[in-house]
């Protein structure tokens, strides 16, 4: 008995000892905090870097983590080092769950960056209780709400479904000959990411658009379905094939719809949502040309800049790069989306230190994100604005379309406030 | 000093009775006693993060034990639990939120329903065995994510139902002691339960059916209702895990209930030790803690390795998975079996002759 009971206190002390030592570092990435006092910011990230969306989740965290670094390189915000702590939850809500309480509870840190739609919309509830602002990759429609639902999410792009309303109102206007344009929208039933903007789309179209643009039946094709012929042509025995689709999953998906239905023989215009678009649409390798014929004219949502665009906003990437002996080669667009959404949060952080004399909680945050009015990314995405009845920041997008494999900007930046 | 595993000696049973009891000797009780006093004053000294990760481990002791009600102790396999915890969760979400009920009484109602729908599944494990129920309950974890995935009136489709925190009177338990407590009153209470039940008529019944079930339907054991019961009482405690992960988290999607849930469940009463109390809840600390050691160790390596993230990140799920294996191979019978053979090392030590 005595020795379970040693044992047990064994455990309980080395549980409350690992916690009850001073703070880690953190981000490796990040200068060590300790260098500057108490002169210190902590934000925490919850990445996707080995999971089932980790494609994109690994590039967007690596712009998060660089941006980070590079404003501390600079002497971080108003003197204020960043410790940005994240971890990779791998797309799983559970472990999301369990990265989470780390983030609040033992590093204690006053905003979060995070990833995914459903650990995302998971937590929503959470970080309501513990008031801490919630900043995330997802752009789901539910996480616009400003109440006891998802009071401390913000969306710093186009939501998905003002994305999809976004495409609707584009292709009325461009849509060429008599007949009422055909649009069909490609999704997973019942997966919150993919299914998010569905309904909202269907109603845009119902009440806005009504006799302009006709939306077939849904075209219903599981994320994990990675020969979804079978399903293509069913739906094409009852329907008549889209003039054009929505589709809503990310890259890899995505090609295949793409393959399989111009395998059938579909002439259909193929339209996409902002997690479809990016260089990854088109693999490289042995088999890239064969993608490249695919999917030439391709047209995607893209709601921040490729790193090769001629933009001012670039200047302190390619600095950064060059500080790291890199090139715009090596990183993608998901890279420049994790760095301009770490912006806006070091924007908020500068409006919240001026505010609170540097001691800096989540209220103090998200009070400076709701006050952000027209902060400019200088092209690297849409300039946003919030308010607290608005922590969606923007409804602006751009259309992308690919041409030989390079992607090529088919308009400027409009969203659904425009018409 | 004297040693403390040779003061069971001369301890002899002399009746059927005695053979029976739960507790071995009045030690054996107390130090259980010592044990659980210790787990409620836990959050008197430790930090909010710690009694947090507490509170998943013990919803994981009740879940962990309530599938090794099914496939430990009645050996019927079931690779719905992901599943069965969706029910409880989606359960107490209506029940709370849609009818405005009570969270004490839609807890149990939960468990209810999930003991429904999870004998319903159990129907099949009269006629099929093995493998074979394994794919069947697998078919109730694909169905079931299905429908609530579908069913957008009732559960909210994909985007979810939003649930609160339990209440009585004026207290609300949103603090992370107030809910640590409740669910480890609830952990404790099934730990008592399933010990209780393998000392019954029916517990008996169940070791019967997973030892050699044609053997236990000699023996006049009613195999389809036993089977069908099993289901029920896994799923009843399984349901109750769903309801209060649900209150914790106080969100329900269907992603939060994926395969990999179920594959986390059986991993901890493979890693704790099948067909023991003990094992589940050693497997549901071990498996619910073992991402968040491995976290600490990514941690500590960036330090000498400050580039290499991504490379750690699968590094991390590349020890989870050998940790598994590594059990499976050297110690087939899991964590319980290591704690006995330290227990029976000392029993005799220094004169294991």
């Amino acid at each position: 008995m005595l020795v379970s009971l040693v044992l047990f206190l064994g455990l309980l002390a080395a549980c409350g000892g690992g916690n009850s030592d001073p703070e880690p570092s953190g981000d490796a990435g990040t200068n060590a905090p300790e260098a500057t006092g108490d002169k210190v910011i902590k934000l925490g990230g919850l990445f996707d870097e080995s999971g089932a969306t980790g494609d994109v989740g690994a590039p967007y965290a690596e712009g998060e983590r660089a941006f980070f670094e590079y404003i501390n390189s600079k002497g971080g915000i108003d003197g204020y080092e960043i410790d940005f702590i994240g971890e990779d939850y791998a797309y799983d809500t559970s472990r999301a769950q369990q990265v989470y309480q780390a983030l609040r509870d033992r590093h204690e840190v006053v905003a979060v960056l995070g990833w995914g739609t459903a650990d995302t919309e998971a937590l929503r509830k959470q970080i309501i209780n513990d008031e801490i602002p919630f900043v995330s990759a997802s752009y789901s429609e539910n996480l616009k709400d400003t109440g006891s639902e998802s009071g401390y999410n913000f969306l710093l792009a186009a939501s998905y479904s003002d994305q999809g309303r976004a495409i609707l109102e584009w292709i009325n206007e461009n849509h060429e000959g008599d007949s009422t344009p055909r649009v069909a929208l490609v999704y997973h039933e019942g997966h919150p990411f993919s299914e998010s903007p569905i309904q909202d789309i269907k109603d845009y179209a119902a009440s806005e658009l009504a006799g302009k643009v006709e939306i077939t039946p849904d075209i219903l094709i599981e994320l994990g379905d990675t020969d979804p012929q079978v399903t293509l042509q069913s739906w094409s025995r009852t329907n008549e094939e889209p003039d054009y689709t929505i589709i809503n999953y990310t890259w890899g998906q995505t090609r295949n719809v793409v393959r399989d239905a111009k395998a059938l023989g579909w002439g259909t215009q193929f339209m996409g949502l902002n997690w479809t678009a990016g260089e990854g649409l088109i693999p490289s390798g042995a088999e890239n040309q064969q993608w490249v014929d695919v999917l030439d004219g391709y047209i995607g949502v893209v709601t921040h800049a490729f790193p090769t665009e001629d933009l001012p906003g670039m200047a302190p990437i390619l600095e950064y790069l060059e500080s790291k002996g890199r090139t715009v080669d090596d990183i993608n667009q998901k890279f420049v989306q994790g760095w301009a959404t770490a912006s806006i949060m070091a924007e908020a952080v500068s409006i919240a230190i001026a505010e609170t004399d540097g001691n800096v909680t989540g209220p103090d945050i998200k009070a400076a994100i709701e006050s952000i009015s027209n902060f400019q990314l200088a092209g690297l995405g849409a300039d946003v604005s919030f308010a607290s009845d608005n922590h969606a920041g923007t409804d602006q997008i751009r259309l992308g379309q690919l041409k030989d494999g390079e992607w090529m900007m088919i308009t400027d930046y409009f969203g659904i406030g425009d018409y | 000093m004297k040693n403390p595993f040779v003061m069971e000696c001369g301890n002899y049973k002399t009746s059927y009775r005695k053979d029976m009891e739960l507790f071995r000797n009045p030690r054996v009780k107390i130090r259980m006693l010592v044990i659980v006093i210790l787990l409620f004053l836990f959050p008197l000294f430790a930090s909010n993060y710690v009694i947090g990760l507490a509170t998943l481990a013990a919803i994981a002791v009740i879940g962990a034990i309530g599938l090794n009600i099914l496939t430990g102790f009645t050996g019927q396999i079931s690779v719905g639990v992901g599943a069965f915890l969706a029910v409880g969760g989606y359960a107490s979400a209506i029940l709370t939120s849609t009818l405005g009920w009570s969270f004490w009484i839609s807890l149990p109602t939960a468990g209810l329903i999930t003991a429904i729908i999870g004998g319903l599944f159990g129907i099949p494990s009269l006629r099929l065995k093995g493998l074979y129920l394994a794919i069947a309950t697998l078919a109730a974890q694909v169905i079931i994510l299905w429908i609530i995935g579908r069913w957008k009136s009732l559960t909210g489709g994909g985007s979810g139902m939003i649930l609160s925190r339990p209440t009585v009177g004026e207290f609300s338990f949103q603090s992370h002691n107030s809910y640590y407590y409740l669910v480890l009153v609830i952990a404790v209470l099934t730990t008592i339960y399933a010990l209780n039940l393998f000392r019954t008529r029916t517990g008996r019944a169940f070791l019967a059916v997973r030892d050699r079930d044609v053997a236990a339907q000699i023996m006049g054991i009613n195999l389809f209702s036993y089977k069908v019961m099993s289901f029920a009482i896994s799923s009843f405690i399984v349901g109750i895990a769903g309801a209060l992960l649900a209150h914790y988290t106080m969100i329900v999607t269907v992603e939060l209930y994926s395969m990999q849930v179920s594959i986390q469940y059986l991993a901890m009463i493979l890693v704790g030790g099948l067909g023991s109390v003990f094992g589940a809840i050693l497997g549901a600390i071990f498996i619910t803690l073992l991402p968040v050691a491995l976290g600490y160790m990514v941690e500590f390596l960036t330090i000498f390795l400050p580039d290499a993230h991504a490379i750690l990140s699968s590094f991390r799920q590349f020890v989870f998975g050998l940790v598994i294996i590594l059990f499976l191979i050297f110690e087939p019978g899991g964590l319980v079996h290591i704690w006995n053979n330290i227990k029976n090392y000392f029993r005799l030590w220094p004169f294991s002759y």
